[in-house]
């Protein structure tokens, strides 16, 4: 056996003993370090650089042959910790879902579940009737949880027979002193997590919380978890891997609001359809395989003691139903809280941008939906100094025409180490305004902040010596070519569907973008580089994280949920894969801003 | 009720774009209907061809090429030959041995070589220049041939995505010579390409599209769906971005698939591999010609008078 010992610069974060032969990155997730490694150990992403005895190497591709000590960089765990979420921690989102709150007032609040309060009369020898046929004699109960019969004398006894009972239909589930429904929203999005516990009744929310999706070390995208859960016992490591993100997660919530866990009587939970499936631990290949056919699309009701959440074991978990093997219930939840579906006068186009980028295009009349694979770029993945949205990362961008200089924001005002998605999106804006890059992503100018390392060229943000990871911070024509491409595909996107319904861009009423990504975007560069169509700016509008609106909503209401249903069985699905017109359209779209320069007039 | 035969009205032309100077000058372009649509109006001018003349001796070609060049040693004189070919409108200079996997001939020795034959052509017929396939190398190439063919109007194949910025600046501004923009069968392609050369300050009257080819039976639809599609797009939606000329190289092409190049032992059931050859290039000319090419380069001389005659029959 040989010791590895893993460490960050300062401490040591476990030690372990390891056969020779054994992968490093399979060590380090065994022992509970993260390293992140978005291609989940195909070696092409390069992020999981680990020092192993002062040499650097990449993880996924390192075995163990003796004795090592293995220094993880910060980065490599940055995206546990440093990860800025949609998760109403600022006040501009939590603006934006109080919003979203205020309109799904309409629904009639109300869900199946309601808290009781009797006083029964105490047991004498007399009357020895048992606590049981008591209760349920008073609120004619039909059954019970064990959990709340295993409850029930001590609760009485305690309380002086006056006790609080939560009732769903005719069957007790809880029953104690001064008990609040609570429910808990979940988003469980391929690279985050984030929830919020409310009070069911009314509405408030007590609590909220998020975290890194732990799936992430099994991959970056939805292809590659889906792969690794066909490995064998592969569904339950992934399974395990996002309850082990949401156990303390929920926890956390649940102190901070001050209430037990066992008082979250129902759960909605949102997530696309791959991540839906891995919670569930159903068999999720399908989805990757051709004529792509998910298990379930419309969840029947299932209860947390089924699905390992630690909530009161009887609370129904609500799950959003998934329009398609990529369009999930983060969609269909997402177009309930955008009110799309509702718009009488006219259409908006519902965009939710990340790694799969999802578009919703329709009115009151109809709902028409696609998924395009826009690839990491946009969230920063697969970029020679891309990062995701945490500390040190570029998140907006001005150049200079005159000098070529730079100006930009870096998260926690610290050096610069990466650029994340909206920075990426200023900074491609900005070297084609400033005549940088020509049409095509090629950098045609001469600086001294334009370098050529073996013929590939790059246009340096921040030299090695200002930044906080020691090398140039720098877009690469590569990088460019990658960007340009994942623009292009939502972009591309857009048209194909409108196309396909004779529409046209200006018949677009409003554009409804959400997103984590969405938080920081310019529309204004969006538009410059031809990702989103060119039409009044006034038209866009940011909405945050729908899906955890939605999941908010179906907590609250019962016909809120039924009317997520409603939305997806009302929703045509069009598979972009197979329809002729796309890359065609893609290839036209690859381009600043595109080929046919007639659709971006005002750039 | 008496037949009125529809003619279907195109809103726009084909840029005309004139190559060569004085007697040998010849047009591109300028119509306004469909290949060979004569019936629904003018072609203004028919499909022009031009014969390739490799820099390099023709030592694997066929017998007729051999024994039509036979007593020309030089380029110069090669170029003379081809001139005088039956049907040929213009001579199409290629830089083979430019390429830097072969021969690499230095840039200034191919301006030597190309100074030679165009005075050897006088104003008899107009010059193309066509590159060796390296993009670098053909930069530097045309740079030093176009300054050396200066005032001869001169079209270069072809400016790529690699090298057009330089191409574009010397041939194209420098030296006010025409440029082919080449892209790989796709109308974006296509037009992204000429979008970035005429951002460079070159006209769109001073450029010519290779939107690329294949040899017929090659993957051959997407060559002739791309070229109906720019077409469409230049005449109906008057789409200036693709109203240029198209020419199409098609003897490199062709000569290079395994029905020209496989010789008679190999494929006694094939039959004489010089006719295969033939048949190739002519096919694959016509559909091109077909589908909407101003222009064609051939290789063998049979070709080109096969080629001429049917564009005289059709025209």
């Amino acid at each position: 056996m040989n010791k590895i010992i893993f460490k960050t610069a300062n401490s040591t974060l476990a030690v372990a003993e390891a056969g020779t032969g054994v992968n490093l990155l399979a060590l380090a997730r065994e022992h509970g370090v993260d390293i992140d490694a978005p291609c989940n150990g195909n070696g092409t992403c390069g992020k999981c650089k680990v020092r192993i005895d002062g040499r650097d190497a990449l993880a996924c591709q390192a075995t163990v042959t003796s004795d090592a000590t293995v220094e993880i960089p910060e980065s490599a765990s940055a995206f546990k910790t440093g990860i800025k979420t949609a998760d109403l921690s600022d006040g501009r989102e939590l603006a934006i879902f109080r919003n979203i709150q205020q309109q799904l007032a309409e629904f009639p609040a109300g869900t199946n579940l309601s808290v009781v309060s009797v006083q029964l009369s105490e047991p004498t020898l007399d009357d020895p009737a048992d606590d049981w046929t008591r209760l349920s004699a008073e609120l004619n109960l039909q059954s019970a949880s064990l959990f709340a019969l295993s409850k029930l004398p001590s609760a009485l006894r305690e309380n002086n027979w006056s006790i609080d009972c939560v009732i769903r239909g005719d069957r007790l589930i809880d029953v104690g002193a001064n008990l609040r429904l609570c429910g808990l929203a979940v988003d469980i999005g391929t690279t985050t997590v984030a929830a919020v516990l409310t009070d069911i009744q009314t509405g408030e929310v007590l609590a909220k919380a998020s975290a890194g999706n732990g799936q992430i070390r099994y991959g970056a995208d939805v292809i590659h978890r889906i792969v690794e859960a066909e490995k064998p016992d592969g569904t339950e490591k992934l399974r395990s891997a996002i309850l082990n993100t949401l156990t303390p997660l929920i926890e956390q919530a649940a102190n901070s609001a001050g209430i037990p866990q066992t008082s979250v009587y129902r759960a909605a939970i949102t997530g696309n359809t791959t991540m839906n499936h891995l919670l569930l631990g159903l068999p999720s290949a399908n989805i990757r395989l051709e004529p792509y056919v998910p298990a379930v699309m419309e969840f029947p009701v299932i209860t947390a003691s089924e699905a390992a959440l630690p909530l009161n074991p009887d609370a129904e978990v609500l799950i959003a139903p998934n329009a398609g093997s990529y369009v999930g219930g983060d969609i269909t939840a997402g177009t309930l809280a955008s009110l799309l579906w509702k718009r009488e006068d006219s259409y908006a186009l519902f965009v939710d941008l990340g790694t799969n980028g999802e578009l919703v295009f329709g009115s009151s009349e109809f709902l028409f939906s696609c998924a395009c694979s826009a690839g990491p770029a946009i969230e920063g993945g697969d970029m020679s100094c891309g990062t995701r949205a945490t500390d040190g990362a570029i998140e907006d961008c001005v150049i200079d025409p005159e000098t070529l200089e730079p100006r930009f924001t870096v998260i926690g005002n610290v050096k610069p180490s990466g650029i994340c998605g909206s920075g990426y999106i200023d900074l491609v804006a900005e070297l084609f305004r400033t005549g940088i890059i020509d049409a095509r992503g090629k950098l045609v100018k001469q600086s001294h902040r334009i370098k050529d390392t073996d013929g590939i060229k790059s246009y340096i943000l921040a030299f090695s010596d200002q930044s906080g990871s020691g090398r140039d911070v720098e877009i690469t024509e590569v990088d460019l070519d990658n960007f340009i491409r994942a623009k292009a595909a939502i972009f591309s996107a857009i048209r194909t569907m409108l196309a396909g319904l004779d529409f046209t861009v200006d018949m677009i009423g409003e554009v409804l973008i959400a997103g984590g990504i969405g938080s920081g975007i310019s529309f204004s560069n969006a538009v410059t580089i031809g990702m989103l169509p060119d039409i009044e700016l006034d038209k866009y509008r940011y909405l945050g994280n729908t899906s955890l609106a939605g999941a908010y909503a179906m907590l609250s209401s019962d016909a809120a949920a039924a009317q997520v249903t409603e939305i997806k069985r009302n929703m045509t699905y069009l598979d972009l894969s197979t329809h002729p017109g796309y890359m065609e359209e893609f290839v036209g779209a690859c381009f600043i801003p595109h080929t046919d320069a007639g659709l971006f007039p005002s750039v | 009720m008496p037949f009125n035969k529809p003619v279907p009205k195109a809103g726009a032309a084909i840029n005309e774009l004139e190559i060569g100077v004085g007697a040998g000058a010849v047009k591109l372009g300028g119509e306004s209907v469909l290949p060979f649509y004569a019936f629904d109006g003018e072609i203004k001018n028919s499909p022009k061809i031009g014969i390739e003349v490799s820099d390099l001796p023709f030592d694997d070609a066929p017998d007729g090429i051999k024994v039509f060049y036979a007593g020309a040693n030089t380029v110069a004189e090669r170029v003379a030959k081809a001139a005088a070919a039956e049907g040929v409108d213009f001579v199409c200079l290629r830089f083979e041995s430019a390429d830097p996997n072969g021969a690499d001939t230095s840039e200034d020795e191919c301006a030597k070589i190309a100074k030679e034959a165009a005075d050897a052509l006088g104003d008899s017929k107009a010059l193309v220049i066509v590159g060796s396939k390296n993009a670098d190398k053909d930069a530097k190439v045309f740079d030093k041939v176009a300054a050396a063919l200066e005032g001869k109007n001169v079209l270069f194949v072809s400016a790529k995505e690699e090298n057009y910025k330089t191409v574009a600046a010397s041939v194209g501004l420098a030296y006010n010579q025409k440029i082919a923009a080449e892209s790989a069968v796709d109308i974006n392609l296509a037009k992204q390409l000429n979008v970035l050369v005429n951002q460079m300050g070159v006209q769109n009257q001073n450029i010519v599209m290779n939107v690329g080819s294949a040899s017929a039976g090659y993957g051959f639809e997407y060559v002739v769906s791309t070229m109906d599609r720019i077409k469409s797009a230049a005449m109906n939606q008057n789409d200036t971005t693709l109203q240029m000329p198209i020419f199409t190289p098609v003897s490199t092409e062709t000569w290079g698939v395994k029905e020209s190049i496989s010789e008679e032992s190999e494929m006694p059931a094939w039959g004489s591999r010089e006719a295969r050859g033939i048949d190739m290039e002519v096919m694959t000319a016509v559909s091109v010609l077909a589908s909407g090419s101003n222009a064609v380069m051939l290789r063998h001389p049979a070709s080109v008078a096969a080629v001429s005659a049917l564009i005289k029959a059709l025209a």
